[in-house]
């Protein structure tokens, strides 16, 4: 499915051509998630609906950071919340008090705990396997008793509050700061794409099969883990800055262990090293449980009831389809192909998850 | 001077109180962690799981206290089975990576059921022993305190004699050290797994009954002692079954001379850097040996 961009035959039609670039259905995507103001403007859709979808956004795009770390290098960090929460202040403190603006809060949301993280990264992913876990682990406590403690940066336990951004000297109404969201998540998702299929995907891709045989072939191990842990914490920073600007506050409860852990199975359910299938767990994980279980009866009053659904969601999908939703989507591709009649085995990827 | 150091006695029986909730927490983790291969996440949300159960039933139905962490325990013997027969067991196949993401799942379904069950307003768990102080050497110490110290250190000599001495530790041991040979010498590495989620469920669940009187039961109950348990794990190496309980006793004592001495506020994240710059050094923990990774 994907790399087949060159390969593609000059005659065929015009949409099909559109279709198998990977960029412009990525925009095609932006295109279709950006139109839902509008569904909710004409009232086909609940106005709180659009707020769940927005955070769905935002943690997409954490779980796309954190999708690039497990799914790649395998290695799990539980300060996705922590670091989300501290490019939530940065951001939130720098547009609001330091009054700069939205594009220099962005940066410095982004820079400043991706710093951190690089410095974290270096002293724990010399050593193998768990410690990156606990590391993060660590830090997270830290940075949530340092959001509940620091009351002139982060508000303390009362929280920071923001207002919506400013683009171009254009205060945007929720509408606005949700497209914006929109762009974030499909520029996010561009980026991942190309960096997955370019040199440092095929070095992570080297490394997935046998971390010996890429020392052996010359990948610095340290180098290319540093920089997808780097990158999982800057998609994080930059998911905490939206956070604020779109949900316009700021606790530290928000950034507990337990955020971590909804990320995780959102990149679990939504299947290792997928773009569409992050999103859509996302989706899964944040959307499903207000939007769906909420609504049914009996069931929709139990407390807790989100996390026992995403809790068995994710030892289900670990124990049966390791593939996640996105490694569904090449079985349905062949299901298809069967159901039709047709017999085209080469184009079948190889490898369940490998797709889309 | 007197004074002084009646204080520095009192803060060590204090940690030795804090070391016994860590310990028995680690010990379950490192138990999980040899026969199992994974590092168990869920350790804490179990304890918290069972701690709800204890709780409830002393409230709610005013069984003695005694009587209702019997129940706890026979609960957590349950739930460690039903843990190991419906997940664990199956999973022999999968990743150690995946197997973790299998534990963080547990974690979300027991934070879930904990409401659901016992709703979501705190409840509260008295200490064992209401009342009472016994004075050492200018330290004063609670019956309570002493009573938790004694199970800790009784429930951990039991454990380690079952492990060194008897046929069942030898089993026990022989999975840890590598589960398909000791399959093929015969010993029942399943019924050794299940044994040993369920010892690490007891473990849990003591744990929890002993914190909890320190402050009110919810969902977060466990959370410090997890992460405190995981870090003794860490700092004792998990190469062996007393390196953890080393490094629980040292984080208890750490912790409280740090909250004491440098900062009431800051002192348990001091505390955990120390741990991290001590890893750079030493990354097998105090009594870890080096792992060799073979092709």
């Amino acid at each position: 499915m994907k790399q087949t961009n060159s390969l593609v035959k000059t005659n065929e039609p015009m949409w099909k051509r559109i279709w198998q670039n990977n960029h412009l259905r990525f925009m095609l995507f932006g295109v279709v998630i950006g139109l839902l103001p509008w569904l909710s403007d004409a009232g086909l859709m609940k106005s709180s609906t659009l707020s769940y979808i927005g955070n769905v956004l935002i943690y997409a795009v954490a779980a796309l950071g954190l999708n690039l770390l497990l799914g790649y290098s395998g290695l799990i960090s539980l300060g996705t919340a922590g670091f989300m929460g501290l490019g939530s202040y940065i951001a939130a403190y720098v547009a609001k008090d330091m009054e700069l603006g939205f594009w220099v809060a962005t940066l410095l949301a982004i820079l400043i705990p991706t710093l951190i993280g690089i410095l974290i990264g270096l002293v724990s992913l010399r050593i193998a396997g768990i410690y990156l876990a606990i590391a993060t682990l660590c830090v997270s406590e830290i940075l949530l008793k340092t959001f509940e403690q620091l009351d002139t940066f982060t508000g303390g336990m009362q929280g920071k509050t923001t207002a919506y951004p400013t683009l171009f000297q254009n205060p945007l109404t929720r509408n606005g700061t949700y497209l914006l969201l929109v762009v974030a998540l499909i520029l996010v998702m561009m980026l991942t794409h190309n960096l997955v299929n370019g040199q440092m995907g095929r070095a992570l891709h080297a490394m997935r099969g046998s971390e010996v045989a890429a020392q052996a072939m010359g990948v610095n191990l340290l180098k290319y883990r540093l920089i997808a842990f780097s990158l999982a914490t800057a998609y994080a920073a930059l998911a905490g800055a939206l956070y604020v600007f779109f949900i316009k506050f700021s606790y530290p409860s928000v950034w507990n262990l337990n955020l971590s852990l909804y990320i995780l199975a959102a990149v679990v359910i939504g299947g290792f090293r997928s773009i569409y299938g992050t999103v859509l767990g996302a989706f899964v994980v944040w959307a499903i449980p207000d939007l769906v279980l909420k609504n049914l009866p009996v069931i929709g009053e139990i407390n807790g009831l989100a996390y026992i659904f995403n809790g068995i969601l994710i030892i289900l999908v670990v124990m049966f389809a390791p593939g996640g939703i996105g490694g569904l989507w090449p079985k349905i591709l062949r299901l298809k192909d069967k159901l039709l009649g047709k017999n085209k085995q080469d184009k079948e990827p190889k490898e369940a998850g490998d797709a889309v | 001077m007197g004074n002084e150091l009646g204080t520095i006695l009192q803060l060590f029986l204090r940690s030795l109180e804090t070391g016994s909730v860590y310990a028995l927490a680690a010990l379950g983790i490192i138990i999980i962690y040899r026969t199992s291969n994974i590092t168990h996440f869920a350790q804490g949300s179990m304890g918290m799981f069972n701690t709800y159960i204890v709780t409830y039933l002393f409230t709610s139905f005013s069984m003695p206290l005694w009587a209702s962490t019997l129940c706890g325990i026979a609960a957590a013997v349950l739930i460690g089975f039903v843990v190991d027969l419906l997940v664990i067991r199956h999973t022999k196949k999968i990743s150690p990576v995946a197997k973790q993401i299998i534990t963080l799942g547990l974690i979300m379904v027991f934070l879930g059921l904990s409401p659901m069950l016992f709703g979501v307003d705190p409840l509260l768990l008295p200490r064992f022993i209401q009342s009472g102080d016994i004075s050492i050497g200018g330290a004063a110490i609670s019956y309570n305190a002493i009573l938790n110290i004694c199970t800790g250190l009784v429930l951990m000599i039991v454990l380690f004699y079952v492990l060194q001495k008897t046929k069942m530790g030898l089993a026990v041991r022989t999975t840890a050290s590598n589960e398909s040979t000791a399959m093929l010498m015969g010993v029942p590495t399943r019924k050794v797994t299940l044994a040993a989620w369920a010892v690490a469920g007891v473990l849990g669940c003591l744990s929890g009954v002993m914190i909890a009187p320190t402050t009110t039961v919810t969902t977060t109950l466990m959370n410090a002692v997890q992460v405190n348990a995981l870090f003794a794990c860490v700092l004792g190496g998990f190469q062996t079954f007393y390196g953890p309980v080393l490094g629980a006793y040292i984080i208890g004592i750490g912790r409280n001379f740090l909250v004491y001495y440098v900062s009431s506020v800051w002192g348990e994240q001091i505390m955990y850097l120390l741990i991290l710059i001590f890893l750079i050094f030493r990354p097998n923990g105090l009594v870890g040996k080096k792992f060799i990774k073979k092709v």
